[in-house]
């Protein structure tokens, strides 16, 4: 066959972007050694807006409930804590299982609706989550949260230090890992499948596929990867909160999503730890100043820069190289 | 018995006010096919602005509270034809959704930077302090007036919509926009006056309601999850539809509240689900 | 049933043992009080070549629906070869080989032309369910597609995203994936609808040449296309059958004439076709 139709690798691209992230991560344990709380708070929220990610901008399905799923699977890793599970990795393990089966049921009951009503329902899971753990105080410890996580040293070699190290350089090295995974994944014929039916499910019908059952899984799969990130959370920090459950962290988590650029998993790290990043500075002078920033720059991406900010890097490149003739529909 | 009356009548007072605030939302989501999270934003803004009017200026209830509607349907205005119009058409509902919640963003930082983050309180006028007995209960005469307010602009809407020239150009709008344009109707216009009534009536459910739902910074988000659930519920641009979703989520969430009270919101929710799930447009639905 | 929604007219080629491609029997939906298909027969042999013309409103698009199962139909009976389909989805009917193209191109924003290829192969041959494997890595797919995109004379644009070409290509985009996915019948809506002159030329080259096996049932308004490329014409009015022959016969007959050709041809003038 010709030259032409030779399909280019993406899994290089994807290398960089991985090293890249890796990179930064370094730099950060070098560079803000004072600030690895927040590191770790970034790289836990990462995997959030990451698994939220694969069910909107992948999947096309907008949802206000992400965070149920998060702090589902903090709750389930620090309660098996509690009960004598000390060993972190075998915590995420329990945290990615609970998000599993709470995406799956999540999914269960958003996918039976459409539009409003399917929006209405992701919010309304997320506060009944949020008020069924205030609630059940016995396992969640109520408003007060849930402390007392004490977490044994990673395969019995890395103690946790004060210094939040190990606990920053144990969340990077899982998100990388899950980076790498989804990478794959969403370039795989199942990803592939996925990013055409967040486009349009009907189309995809129409080609022979179920896209029920496609998106049961990705609800699944998401709700895996954000109850990691939320019991990477609770191992790093000691503590579960009722915000983890809230309809508010999964609204930030959208607004993260969007400004990173959904529909791409780096555009999705990018987006948390710039809007974290910028929150700890702004939002230690001033938290509203911080909230007038984050509604102006949202009204401003949705009518100038639908693909999100990190797309302004691809753009302006094309730009150059085709001398503004030419522009991406829309 | 006197806890059911009691209940009755506080999920009525209650059930009223959501309507009085979440029925332009509903009318703006069927006739524009929005999703407005910014919504509430609106119904708080014309709580700050009548608690200043009355505490800071001085302006007797009566006057303030038209005032303050007023005043919200003024500022808010410039965003439905800078923002607004270019989200109507439900095509692309996330874009709507960032949006809307980005004004609200915006809305509530700007007025804690003007007012600051405590709760205003609106001072009530002395003859809507006292209390009147209801068939052996006392009942805050606010809370009535409220009642009746509701069922007053329940009315009001109801008349409008059938019966006026409005309420056709309206009805026809809803069910086919683009015949509507067709037929010479300025839609533009009709979507500019209905945004008006939407935020009117929502300033003014916010001023009436502070009692209910007090007048602080986070207002706008806090309760706009209940709006969209009575739209939601009600199904998007019916009157009907609106006001018995409103009653609904109105009885369920205070019956929980008395009867359940450290389940906080958990029967709503539950209940907003189930209601959901059964009927997905929402229980009464003007178009087909 | 009406004389007029008669059996097909063009000679079935294979064995009379042999069931048709597609056979519908008594096909008629209703909304309310509104018909939209009413007692339709319609029969495709294998490499049938079916036109299926009609004024605006006529139910063609409906009738498409309707055999690929967007609609449920109110009555009547629905066979892909030889297997009754009418209680089946419609990802059930595609998986079984009836594959259908839309009037207006429903395409995967922000994908390129290979992925929209890619899918449908990988849908054909049952690998959409891999989570792990490199679509890169698929020899089978790659040669495949590199196939199809020769075919339709994609190639210079096989990695352009797809809101980024040309409404002709996005068309023959359509087509190359409902190629990929082998049909036995193949019901293209419009194909060459809205696509300037100059790539409806390619567009045509392909239908000429779509493999003989497939049965092609198209609905269109050009006449000149339909003429080259039909077996055989049905003419649908008010959900109605009302003729079916060669497109000789129907440039003869008086009353296919005077309820469509005639108001269509004014049509065409409006449209300065």
């Amino acid at each position: 066959m010709s030259a032409v139709t030779a399909r280019p690798s993406p899994l290089r691209g994807d290398f960089i972007k991985l090293a890249a992230v890796a990179l930064a991560g370094l730099a950060a344990l070098v560079l803000f050694p004072n600030d690895l709380g927040l590191m770790t708070r970034i790289a836990s929220s990462a995997f959030l807006v990451v698994s939220l990610d694969l069910v909107t901008g992948y999947a096309g399905i907008a949802t206000l409930g992400q965070a149920a799923l998060f702090g589902l699977g903090a709750y389930a890793a620090a309660n098996a804590n509690l009960a004598g599970l000390g060993e972190p990795i075998l915590m995420v393990a329990v945290g990615g299982l609970a998000g599993a089966v709470a995406g799956l049921i999540f999914g269960a009951v958003v996918l039976r609706s459409r539009g409003l009503a399917q929006l209405v329902l992701t919010i309304a899971l997320v506060q009944l989550v949020h008020e069924a753990a205030n609630k059940l105080s016995d396992i969640t410890g109520g408003s007060d949260g849930l402390s007392g996580i004490d977490v044994a040293p990673i395969l019995g070699a890395f103690r946790f230090d004060l210094y939040g190290r190990t606990g920053f350089v144990f969340a990077l090295v899982l998100l990388l890992a899950t980076l790498a995974v989804l990478s794959v994944i969403v370039r795989s014929p199942f990803g592939l499948k996925l990013r055409a039916i967040g486009r349009d499910p009907g189309r995809v019908r129409t080609l022979g596929a179920a896209v029920m059952p496609a998106l049961l899984v990705t609800f699944t799969l998401s709700g895996a990867v954000a109850g990691m990130g939320g019991a990477i959370e609770a191992i790093s920090t000691g503590v579960v909160g009722l915000d983890s459950v809230s309809f508010e962290r999964s609204a930030m988590a959208l607004v993260m999503l969007v400004l990173g650029g959904s529909g791409s998993l780096y555009g999705a790290v990018a987006g948390t730890a710039v809007f974290m990043g910028l929150e700890s500075i702004i939002s230690a002078a001033n938290p509203f100043h911080w909230l007038i920033i984050v509604g102006v720059l949202l009204i401003v991406v949705v009518l100038f820069v639908p693909r999100g900010l990190t797309s302004l890097a691809g753009d302006v490149r094309r730009l150059l190289a085709i001398f503004g003739l030419r522009r991406d529909k829309r | 018995m006197d806890t059911i009356i009691g209940i009755g009548l506080d999920a009525l007072a209650y059930g009223m006010l959501l309507f009085i605030i979440s029925i332009g939302l509903s009318v703006m989501m069927g006739l524009m096919r929005v999703i407005n999270l910014a919504h509430g934003a609106f119904a708080m803004v014309g709580g700050y602005i009548a608690s200043y009017a009355i505490r800071q200026l001085g302006l007797p209830y009566v006057v303030a509270v038209p005032t303050a509607v007023a005043a919200t349907v003024v500022v808010a205005l410039p965003l439905e034809f800078l923002l607004f119009r270019r989200i109507y058409g439900g095509a692309e509902p996330l874009k709507q959704v960032l949006m809307t919640i980005g004004i609200a963003f915006a809305v509530i930082g700007i007025v804690n930077a003007v007012f600051g983050p405590t709760i205003k309180p609106i001072p009530l006028p002395g003859p809507l302090h006292g209390i009147v007995d209801i068939a052996s209960h006392t009942m805050a005469v606010h809370r009535l007036v409220l009642i009746v307010a509701g069922l007053v602009i329940a009315a009001g809407l109801w008349l409008a919509v059938e019966k006026s020239n409005f309420g056709v150009r309206l009805r026809a709008a809803v069910d086919n926009p683009d015949m509507a344009a067709a037929l010479g109707i300025r839609t533009d216009r009709l979507y500019l006056v209905t945004f008006g009534i939407a935020v009117a009536l929502a300033a003014f459910g916010g001023i009436a309601g502070a009692e209910l739902m007090p007048i602080e910074p986070t207002y706008a988000l806090r309760y706009m999850v209940t709006f969209l659930v009575v739209v939601s519920v009600g199904g998007a641009g019916s009157t009907t539809g609106a006001l018995v979703a409103s009653l609904i989520i109105g009885l369920v969430d205070t019956a929980g509240r008395y009867l359940f009270p450290s389940y906080g919101m958990f029967f709503t929710y539950a209940a907003v689900i189930l209601i959901v799930e059964l009927a997905p447009n929402g229980l009464a639905r003007r178009s087909a | 049933m009406t004389a007029l929604s008669a059996a097909p007219t063009a000679p079935i080629l294979l064995a009379p043992a042999a069931p048709p491609a597609l056979a519908v029997e008594g096909l008629s939906k209703s909304f309310g009080g509104l018909t939209v298909a009413n007692e339709i027969d319609l029969t495709l042999a294998r490499g049938d070549r079916v036109a299926l013309i009609g004024p605006n409103g006529a139910g063609k698009t409906t009738f498409v629906n309707l055999v690929s199962g967007l609609l449920a139909p109110s009555s009547g009976r629905i066979d892909l070869a030889g297997e009754d389909i009418t209680g089946l989805s419609d990802v059930e009917r595609a998986r079984r080989g009836l594959v259908r193209s839309f009037q207006v191109s429903r395409l995967f924003h922000g994908l390129s032309v290979r992925e929209h290829i890619e899918l449908a192969l990988l849908q054909r041959t049952k690998r959409t369910n891999q989570f792990f494997a490199a679509i890169g890595r698929m020899a089978d797919i790659a040669d495949e597609a590199a196939e199809l995109v020769e075919r339709l004379g994609l190639a210079d644009i096989v990695d352009t995203r797809i809101d980024a070409i040309s409404y002709g290509q996005q068309r023959l985009t359509d087509i190359a994936m409902s190629l990929a996915l082998k049909p036995k019948v193949l019901l293209l809506d419009e194909p060459a609808a809205g696509v300037p002159t100059r790539d409806a030329g390619r567009i045509l080259d392909v239908i000429d040449a779509l493999p003989a096996d497939i049965a092609v049932l198209m609905i269109e308004h050009d006449m000149d296309l339909v003429f080259r490329f039909a077996a055989r014409v049905v003419v649908l009015a008010s959900g109605r059958i009302i003729f079916t022959g060669t497109p000789a016969e129907i440039a003869k007959d008086e009353q296919v004439r005077a309820a469509y050709l005639g108001v269509y041809g004014r049509e065409e003038e409006r449209h300065g076709r």
